[in-house]
């Protein structure tokens, strides 16, 4: 289905002064608008890193110049479902390193934390403030053929993204300024302010004025460009390991022109693995070596907290449901994808019987790596993916092929100039003293006709998301969000 | 306000690679114009070379439009001190002090670089040159311009100026340096046939010819010069006014005794310098000294700012 043209491909209610617009200026000037936006995104030097050929080559970012909308009252109740998701998850994960109440109580097994790779023993016992581990996510979004609005996966590691959600807007406030006027779209820049204030609720305690820093692994990381805009919006520094020490005191100190000053948040972009050679990879050199020790001891808060990426897992996914009725005793507000595990017998069966049509996703890969498409693939891929099912039935799960919805993009391989591309949408949650959502979040379009990739590194674009509040566009979709 | 000591690194460096390509583009332009005064035989490209601190052999083609040497100083991507790398350079260390600065200096930095990447190729004709020579001095004015008006008067910003003028005080050495070595290398009982035009010259590539019109009327003669580019200190291109901007900015910074005490060891060496400069002899080992205390300075601000 396409978000913005219904079935007869009529513009629905909140893009019909949209269409009327692109009718208004014609197709030239729309491309001279897209012009316009490349231009913006080069002199604004809006980039992300790709590593080709041995090098890290820095690209422009790409952009769709017709925006996205969703109509706000079904946003209101995304964001709800959202915020209900999180507050599980991080109860969740609260409890798995603590008391692990859901295991006694039979709803989780405990044989998952075993092979777990993103489980870090290591975590057991700590309790960071309000009970939070993933203070910052990412929740990829994606709706199916019926419309019905569906969380993909849960990134609660380093989601990355939310800089380029900003930028977007920024790019089409100043290139499409006619349709600011006509839409009541609601503002997103308070996210960074946002994201500052959680971080601010994490500092230890009597720090009443707290230093917070961005840690990057570096200039060379894909998202780099993004740790820099993060830093400058919330006037942090932006530190690598080396930048990083641990006193005797247990405390973290940054390497200043004045000697050390001490850090009280730190806003990781960097994997568990690399964040202090002391516990994890003794050959990281882009942590800080005690850094664990500190955390432990209360001295210095992570966000996202190690450990919390053991909720990231596309197994344990497929126990979020229960997971929020366990926790909060309520119903999901947003729907699950309905998954296979590989790991139980009965589920296992269905999904090698099945292959053709299922999505067959490892547990814990990310950026679309190791994932078998069952309607593309060749019967030599699918013989190979079923032999790794058997090998390894852990590490995988299985879910039905979603026919992806579209929404109008400006191409220029297509037999129009404007036609349907497939997207999801990433809004990034914060959890903390207090929970926010972002207005809409980063939408990914997959460029090619027919493709469902939409990672910037595999030829992906994005567009400007759009929440419209507008009491014409009110309930035209129905109710698609409650499952 | 904190600076990271590796921000202030590259912030640093940043100012003065941005400094070098301005420093160096306003050379090349001066050159550019001097050409048309000139008989074609008696003007060294080479000079440019050492100028821009490199003892490379760059076959110079005398008043050619298709001149390497004019490539080796724009465009040579294996030349660190061509303009399209300094420029590049200065980028690439900017883009890691981004939260440090005003939001419109990177776009300034980076419009410039873009610009560059582009045109550095098919900017050594002389027909294209100059314009290309404008734009790399006006975006790198726009840059202080912009932080002059919005940056804090933070730890950064002195960073950033004493990048600035340490690397302006060492061009002026430079040049300098370079037209004594020209003095010298006059066979004996020559004269300086062309002194006046060479010293107006030396004048034009550091943009001081009307301000030094003003400062000392009468004619353009070797003591002068020298005097007004190293002395006075109302010039903000001589040794003497950048020395006078370092101080200041070093004042503001924490710690900064043993920085102070570089700044006035330059200081010292600088007032030792006789504006006797007809020989060349005496003028080419001042200036050698001069760019020694400047390194030295260098150091000792890195072993007190950015090592400890």
């Amino acid at each position: 289905m396409d978000e913005l043209l219904d079935d007869e491909g009529r513009p629905r209610d909140v893009a019909a002064a949209l269409y009327r617009f692109f009718d208004e200026i014609g197709v030239d000037e729309l491309r001279e608008r897209q012009r316009s936006c490349d231009l913006e995104i080069l002199t604004m030097g809006i980039s992300f890193t790709v590593y080709s050929d041995g090098q890290n080559i820095d690209r422009s970012w790409p952009f769709d110049v017709v925006p996205r909308m969703i109509p706000g009252d079904e946003w209101e109740r995304v964001e709800r479902g959202l915020i209900q998701r999180l507050r599980a998850i991080n109860q969740f994960i609260d409890d798995i390193y603590n008391e692990q109440r859901i295991i006694e109580a039979g709803v989780f097994p405990a044989e998952l934390l075993d092979d777990s790779t993103n489980f870090r023993p290591e975590c057991r016992g700590v309790r960071p403030k309000y009970g939070v581990w993933a203070h910052i996510s990412g929740s990829d979004l994606v709706r199916g053929g019926d419309g019905t609005l569906y969380v993909l996966e849960d990134n609660l590691r380093v989601p990355s993204g939310v800089s380029y959600m900003l930028e977007n807007r920024v790019v089409s406030k100043r290139v499409l300024p006619e349709l600011f006027e006509t839409y009541d779209v609601r503002p997103v820049d308070a996210y960074t302010d946002e994201l500052n204030r959680i971080l601010s609720s994490l500092a230890p305690e009597g720090r009443p004025d707290p230093t917070i820093v961005v840690l990057t692994p570096g200039v060379f990381n894909s998202a780099y460009f993004e740790h820099s805009f993060l830093a400058q919006r919330m006037g942090a520094e932006l530190v690598e390991g080396a930048d990083l020490v641990v006193g005797d005191d247990d405390c973290v100190y940054m390497t200043t022109i004045d000697g050390r000053a001490r850090v009280d948040v730190i806003y990781r972009r960097l994997d568990d693995l690399f964040l202090d050679p002391e516990v994890f990879r003794e050959d990281s050199m882009l942590g800080v070596r005690g850094l664990m020790r500190a955390w432990k001891a209360g001295n210095v808060a992570i966000a996202n907290a190690p450990g919390a990426g053991m909720a990231d897992d596309k197994v344990v996914y497929a126990w979020v449901p229960d997971i929020i009725r366990f926790y909060l005793d309520e119903e999901p507000l947003i729907a699950n994808v309905p998954t296979y595990r590989c790991m139980y017998d009965d589920e296992r069966d269905h999904v090698l019987a099945h292959l053709d049509e299922l999505v067959l996703k490892p547990a814990n890969e990310s950026g679309g790596y190791g994932i078998v498409i069952g309607d593309r693939a060749t019967p030599e891929e699918l013989e190979e993916a079923a032999q790794a099912v058997r090998a390894d039935p852990r590490n995988w799960v299985a879910q039905p092929i979603l026919e992806l919805s579209t929404a109008p993009t400006l191409v220029d391989d297509g037999d129009e100039p404007i036609e349907g591309r497939h997207l999801d949408l990433r809004p990034f949650i914060l959890s903390g003293r207090h929970s926010y959502v972002t207005a809409g979040g980063l939408t990914r379009v997959a460029l090619g006709k027919g493709s469902l990739v939409v990672n910037s590194s595999q030829g992906g674009g994005s567009k400007d998301t759009w929440i419209v509040d507008d009491s014409a566009t009110a309930g035209m979709w129905g109710d698609w969000s409650a499952p | 306000m904190t600076l990271l000591a590796r921000t202030a690194d590259r912030l640093h460096w940043a100012a003065r690679y941005l400094e070098r390509a301005e420093d160096s583009a306003r050379v090349l332009r001066s050159f550019g114009e001097l050409f048309a005064d000139f008989p074609a035989s008696g003007l060294r490209w080479g000079s440019l070379v050492a100028v821009a601190g490199s003892d490379a052999r760059v076959e110079p083609v005398d008043g050619s439009d298709d001149n390497p040497v004019a490539h080796f100083l724009i465009a040579d991507r294996d030349h660190p001190n061509s303009i399209a790398m300094t420029v590049e350079r200065s980028r690439e260390n900017l883009r890691t002090c981004r939260e440090v600065l005003p939001r419109e200096a990177w776009r300034t930095i980076n419009d410039l670089s873009i610009f560059v990447r582009g045109a550095a190729p098919t900017s050594i004709d002389v027909r294209r040159r100059e314009r290309f020579l404008d734009r790399v001095i006006d975006d790198s004015r726009r840059l202080d311009g912009v932080l002059q008006v919005s940056m804090t008067r933070d730890e950064a910003y002195e960073i950033w100026r004493l990048g600035r003028y340490i690397e302006r005080a060492d061009m002026t050495t430079r040049v300098l340096g370079v037209r004594a070595a020209n003095l010298l290398a006059l066979p004996p009982g020559v004269s300086d046939e062309f002194g006046e035009v060479q010293w107006m010259g030396v004048l034009r590539s550091l943009s001081a010819l009307q301000m030094f019109q003003r400062a000392t009327r009468g004619p353009i003669d070797g003591p002068s010069v020298v005097r007004f580019l190293l002395f006075d200190d109302r010039f903000p291109r001589s040794v003497a006014g950048c020395l006078s901007e370092i101080r200041s900015s070093v004042l503001r910074l924490p710690a900064y005794g043993e920085v102070l005490a570089a700044v006035e060891t330059v200081d010292a060496e600088l007032r030792r310098c006789r504006p006797t400069a007809d020989d060349g002899v005496e003028l080419d080992a001042s200036m050698d000294r001069l760019q020694l205390a400047l390194a030295a300075l260098e150091r000792v601000m890195h072993e007190q700012y950015v090592e400890h």
